[in-house]
């Protein structure tokens, strides 16, 4: 019976062994090519092949070799950081840097336990005075700073 | 030679010294300071954000400043790892375990000053070995044809690969992820879309810098977030005394000059770099110590090696971008970055087509460590007052410079979710024990790679011999080959193991 003795290499080997095929999978239709005249295939194929052994490699690695384990995930920081993230994407065109990094900052804050909402509201308008005040004034970045464009 | 030396050093601080670059220079050694106190933000995610900034700039100012920010940083790192046992940059680890303990003991003040003065020596010479070995390499480079870049790229990345630290296949399988990302998008060559899955924002390839900055600097703070005590810090120790004594020079000349030595050559290594270089000399120090035990327990020398040996290595690692146009750490792979954003291809050619460029930025590595010193010593005080800054008021900081410096390269929206994807799958990544780094490399290599590559057998008429065949390439191969020889090796892997234990 395979039992995994080592969870961060059997993983690893199938998160490689996942991008190999995809890599292939996906590729199936660009032109291979001969050696002498490289299709758009080619190096990409090469490649894939090339992540899929090491993925059967880190396999069969974790199913014949003790390691560590795998540190627990944990949903909170990794949820609202992302979604921090893409807050900001959809908010800055239509509403402007300002308000944008006060939405962040407050939804940022959220990642953690022990939130305190009046503290990150502050923290929000001062980050959002300095953003405006460095980037769009002094930086001269195309960024629409108090409204959308 | 000699002449050309003083006289290509003279073009140099020709243009390094006007006002306005002095001013870059400046703004770069302060940022690089600031990030190297604060632990949370490294070089990787701060030169990420800047980009953007330096489109406007021209090329010099631009480089300059990025540049200063990762030598600023060697040294503000040093600073919060003597003071509170954090090191505010991976190449300050091992500065912590003599380094805190010394300011335990209330010689604080010695132990940066050894640390700032040894960082400054070390500029010092590494900029001159630039200086030395730039022209000759340059002139190596220039004999170079596709075959032979193909097989100094791939003894590049079998290197970084080797001497970057944890499992070495993993660390194969994430250049090779690079590799296969750096050619999303259009295909030069037929003019066919590649992997991009009929959206339009990919068909330019992906964008470096939502990739980088969700890599390092978006996983890095899920990952500060995780834990349960937050990077707190909590400063005591008094600065008297900053001056170091006579027996403090005394004990620790000899280790800046091995430091300064070794990681001057380790920065050259593709791979290499200042991490590798800051763990290599605490490792040598503590080897040719007539008595060890006093390691761990306050030496000096376990400061003044390692901090030497990463400011060294910081400034020579700019040689392999500089003259072969191969970047050999992820930091590196940023500065190519910058340029190839400028319109400047690394590589020979920069010496000769842009000599002011070439020059300007050594030059600037010299006047930067000035600048560091005087930013460092004196004003010391200021920069641990930051440490109080508690982590929960940075972060949201953090991740609102990292996004608009996003947002800022090019304003869409899908930018944003590219770096949202990078950040959630770097962190499982990182999770299962691989590490980004060699992700980058592979990634900004691979469309110079395939284009090398199939240069190459066109040539030959699709013979793979011509690999072998070219003196240069034979020799580059066969390096690669004694490379991997090398980790195979059990005495070498023990002592790598060791190395990055510590």
């Amino acid at each position: 019976m395979l039992r995994v003795k080592s969870p961060q290499d059997f993983g690893a080997g199938l998160v490689f062994l996942a991008i190999g095929i995809a890599g292939l999978y996906f590729g199936r239709e660009l032109a291979f090519g001969t050696s002498a005249r490289m299709g758009p295939g080619y190096f990409p194929t090469l490649l894939s092949i090339l992540i899929i052994v090491i993925g059967l490699v880190l396999g069969l690695q974790g199913v014949t070799v003790e390691g560590p384990p795998i540190e627990r995930v944990q949903l909170r920081p990794i949820s609202f950081i992302i979604a921090a993230i893409l807050i900001f994407g959809f908010l800055i065109d239509s509403v402007g840097l300002a308000l944008t990094a006060v939405a962040l900052t407050v939804f940022a804050s959220y990642a953690r336990h022990d939130v305190k909402p009046l503290e990150s509201i502050v923290l929000g308008v001062g980050l959002a005075l300095f953003t405006v005040l460095v980037f769009v004034y002094v930086l001269g970045q195309a960024l629409p700073a108090w409204w959308g464009r | 030679m000699e002449l050309d030396l003083f006289q290509n050093l003279a073009t140099g601080f020709g243009a390094a010294v006007s006002l306005k670059n002095l001013g870059f220079a400046l703004i770069g050694c302060l940022l690089g300071t600031l990030i190297g106190v604060l632990p949370g933000i490294g070089p990787i995610p701060t030169i990420a954000m800047l980009l953007p900034i330096t489109f406007g700039l021209d090329p010099l100012s631009s480089l300059i400043m990025l540049a200063g920010i990762y030598y600023g940083a060697q040294y503000g790192g040093s600073t919060t790892s003597i003071l509170v046992n954090i090191p505010g940059e991976a190449a300050s680890i091992v500065t912590c375990i003599d380094g805190h303990q010394m300011a335990k003991q209330g010689r604080a003040g010695p132990a940066l000053a050894v640390a700032a003065l040894g960082s400054f020596f070390a500029g010092c010479v590494g900029t001159v070995f630039i200086a030395a070995f730039g022209p000759p390499l340059a002139a190596i480079a220039q004999q170079f044809n596709s075959p032979d870049y193909f097989s100094l790229m791939v003894l590049g990345l079998v290197t970084a690969v080797v001497l970057a630290h944890g499992s070495v296949i993993k660390a194969v399988g994430m250049v090779l992820i690079g590799l296969l990302l750096g050619l999303v998008g259009t295909d030069v060559n037929s003019g066919l879309t590649r992997y991009t899955f009929g959206i339009g924002e990919l068909w330019d390839g992906i964008d470096f810098i939502p990739l980088v900055i969700g890599m390092f600097g978006i996983v890095e703070i899920i990952r500060n977030l995780e834990q349960s005590t937050l990077p707190r810090t909590q400063f005591s120790a008094r600065l008297r005394d900053l001056w170091p004594s006579r027996k403090d020079f005394q004990d620790s000349w000899r280790a800046v000059l091995r430091g300064t030595g070794l990681g001057s050559l380790l920065g050259i290594l593709p791979g290499g770099g200042a991490v590798l270089a800051a763990f290599a000399s605490y490792t040598l120090e503590k080897k040719v110590a007539k008595d060890p035990s006093r390691f761990g327990k306050g030496a000096i020398e376990g400061v003044a090696g390692p901090e030497s040996a990463n400011n060294a290595a910081a400034q020579t690692s700019f040689i392999p971008l500089l003259t072969l146009g191969l970047p050999s750490n992820a930091i590196m792979a940023l500065m190519m970055g910058a340029m190839i954003i400028q319109g400047i291809q690394p590589g020979s050619a920069v010496m000769t087509k842009r000599p002011d460029l070439f020059w300007g930025m050594v030059a600037s590595m010299w006047i930067g460590n000035l600048m560091l010193l005087v930013i460092n010593l004196p004003l010391i005080g200021i920069w641990v007052r930051l440490l109080s800054v508690p982590y929960r008021l940075l972060y949201p900081a953090i991740l609102l410079f990292c996004v608009i410096g996003i947002y800022s390269t090019n304003t869409n929206m899908a930018q944003l979710v590219l770096c949202a994807v990078f950040a959630v799958f770097g962190y499982i990544l990182l999770r299962l024990g691989c590490e980004p780094a060699p992700l980058v490399l592979g990634f900004i290599l691979g469309p110079l790679m395939e284009e090398n590559l199939r240069r190459s057998l066109v040539i030959s008429r699709g013979d793979p011999m011509v690999f072998l065949e070219r003196p240069i390439s034979a020799t580059l191969l066969a390096m690669t080959v004694a490379v991997i020889a090398l980790i195979v090796l059990p005495q070498f892997r023990k002592t790598r193991e060791e190395a990055f234990q510590e």
